[in-house]
């Protein structure tokens, strides 16, 4: 194989037949940055139809082409002709890289069509490099719990995936480009082949203490907290505060709070005014997925790598502090 | 009667890892191991798949000899067989060489029906294992799967997590799951099945009882991607640490200081 038979990065276009993900759209906007350094060309693949309007948004993204996929098998996600299609694909135009939102779905396919197609995957990144000798992607990311940066690449093998989580780089187009190739491609999966079929769906309740990806304020409780007795007093400081209430994976992995709540990398990326962590270590993982104007950490260990993202730290007790939060706050009402 | 097959992984306490300033490297002697947690749902998820419907459960798992404790945990807990697939060669694979080796030696057990995986590992937490064991076994596969609701007649229904809400599916077998910790808490072995456990015997494959095991496709040779480089995060700056004295009297100045950036 040579890698240089290999050119040009697709990002998978993921959407519901109404509206493309966001994340489809943030890794449109960082690869054209890198495509601009590699002089790869920046595909947009999108499977069965999205809606010209949200073709649009993808376009604006400056990608220099749209690959369209139609065929049978596409009616509702599935891995069989997802794959599929990719490895299709893949084999007939060879690009060097392919990109994946790091979705449920997305990290369901991925993985699976790079062992159709004999290469390496990656998940998870959260920068992205270029080696202008080898030509490889470098995928950085955290590892051993956000200990270390590891750089991976893939240093033999095309083409290059990666799949990336939603948030991870931001949503800002800069700009369409004057021509933009469109491919269309016919490739059908028969149905009737298709081993894990959609039978319904079922939305989530509505619960708004749930949904705190854009909250105003957010009170991030993390491995320091006790047990789960020791909750409530977050709580009502998140509620004096109008704010909700977060928290980091080993409070989610302990069972104390449930997955939606937890901040971070492989949870939810929050955007928020003020973002107050208790007992919060600082792990990269954690504290890629915060973007605050304001970083209040309290943690009882003075040397926590929380405080150094931090605009105000107190070192202490995190239940004492709370408490006192609480009092003052109230007192001031 | 369901053949199944349950992947399980020992880890190293992540918490105990260092990175050594000087080399670069990372400190593992020494690190107590553990086995995946979640891995440990999947388990459960198996054996309570065998209580329902009839079947047999294997472990299979791929690390040094010490992996054993790992199976002998799992064996307490509803395994009935137990592969470690060990060997110098087997060293430094990623999830494509990784998924090639077990599926290799699960091939020396038979067809499984049904295999298990847990969600990721906490230590390389790719989540990637288990789509290319699936894609390996030529199997159907679901994802995060939150209650297995129905298994017969060649098929399994479950119910999955998605972002925003649930996915009802049904799949062919053989189909490869992987679980959701919520909902499949593990169980703790009585003394019976733990005494039993350690003594039980786990058949152990090297290279060279696998047949035709390609040496190219496993290991190092046989992995897609390498780590050339690893190194500390950079931190930025620290904020500014209010220290009065006391609890109180901290508040007082970091609620003053939030009111000056009218961040109240």
């Amino acid at each position: 194989m040579q890698k240089s038979d290999y050119r040009n990065m697709w990002v998978y276009i993921e959407h519901d037949g109404k509206t493309a993900a966001p994340v489809g759209l943030e890794l449109c906007c960082e690869l054209r940055k890198l495509c601009d350094r590699t002089g790869d060309r920046l595909y947009a693949v999108i499977l069965d139809r999205l809606p010209g309007a949200e073709e649009e948004k993808v376009k604006d993204c400056g990608v220099d082409g749209l690959i369209r996929v139609h065929g049978s098998g596409y009616a509702y996600f599935n891995t069989d002709a997802w794959a599929n299609a990719f490895t299709v694909l893949s084999r007939k135009y060879n690009p060097s890289a392919i990109f994946v939102g790091g979705t449920v779905n997305g990290r369901d396919f991925a993985p699976r069509f790079a062992v159709q197609l004999d290469t390496g995957c990656t998940s998870d990144a959260m920068e992205l490099d270029w080696d202008s000798e080898t030509g490889d992607i470098q995928f950085i990311e955290p590892a051993v719990g956000g200990k270390i940066m590891a750089v991976i690449t893939v240093p033999a093998l095309r083409p290059q995936i990666g799949t990336i989580r939603p948030g991870t780089f931001p949503y800002a187009p800069t700009g369409r480009k004057a021509q933009i190739e469109e491919i269309e491609e016919e490739i059908s999966f028969d149905p009737e082949a298709i081993r894990c079929r959609h039978i319904d769906f079922i939305p989530d309740e509505n619960d708004p203490e749930m949904d705190i990806a854009n909250a105003d304020c957010i009170v991030c409780v993390g491995n320091g907290l006790k047990d789960s007795e020791h909750l409530e007093r977050y709580r009502t400081l998140a509620k004096l505060l109008g704010g909700k209430l977060g928290c980091t994976r080993p409070l989610y992995d302990r069972g104390i709070l449930p997955y939606k709540l937890q901040i971070g990398q492989s949870g939810v990326m929050v955007k928020t005014k003020l973002y107050l962590s208790f007992g919060v270590s600082g792990a990269v993982n954690h504290t890629a997925g915060v973007d605050a104007d304001v970083f209040v950490a309290v943690d009882k260990n003075p040397e926590a790598q929380i405080f150094n993202y931090c605009d105000y730290g107190i070192v202490g007790d995190m239940d004492e502090v709370c408490d006192e939060l609480i009092a003052q706050l109230q007192a001031r009402r | 009667m369901l053949n199944i097959l349950v992947c399980v992984k020992q880890i190293p306490d992540i918490d105990l890892v260092k990175m050594d300033p000087e080399t670069g490297n990372l400190v593992r002697a020494g690190v107590p191991t553990l086995t995946n947690p979640l891995d440990l749902n999947a388990l459960e998820a198996a054996v309570q798949v065998k209580e329902r419907y009839g079947g047999k459960i294997t472990l299979i798992t791929m690390g040094p000899p010490m992996a054993e404790s790992t199976l002998r945990e799992c064996l307490a807990v509803g395994g009935d067989e137990a592969v470690l697939i060990s060997g110098r060669p087997f060293g430094g694979a990623d999830t494509l060489s990784t998924s090639y080796s077990i599926v290799m030696a699960a091939a020396m057990r038979g067809k499984f029906d049904l295999i298990f995986c847990g969600k990721e590992s906490m230590d390389g937490a790719t989540g990637q294992m288990a789509s290319q064991l699936a894609e390996r076994f030529d199997a159907a596969q679901i994802s995060c799967c939150l209650s297995v609701d129905a298994v017969g007649d060649g098929k399994i229904r479950a119910t999955r997590a998605l972002e925003t809400g649930r996915e009802i599916v049904e799949a062919t077998l053989p189909c490869l799951i992987t679980v959701e910790k919520d909902r499949f808490f593990g169980r703790l072995p009585n003394l019976e099945a733990y005494l039993a456990a350690k003594k039980a015997e786990i058949t152990v494959y090297t290279e060279n009882e696998i047949e035709g095991l390609d040496l190219q496709k496993i290991g190092v040779p046989g992995s897609g991607t390498i780590v050339p480089k690893i190194y500390p995060p950079e931190l930025p700056e620290p904020g500014q640490i209010i220290r009065t004295g006391s609890a109180r009297s901290d508040v007082g100045r970091l609620l003053e200081l939030l009111a000056e950036k009218g961040a109240l």
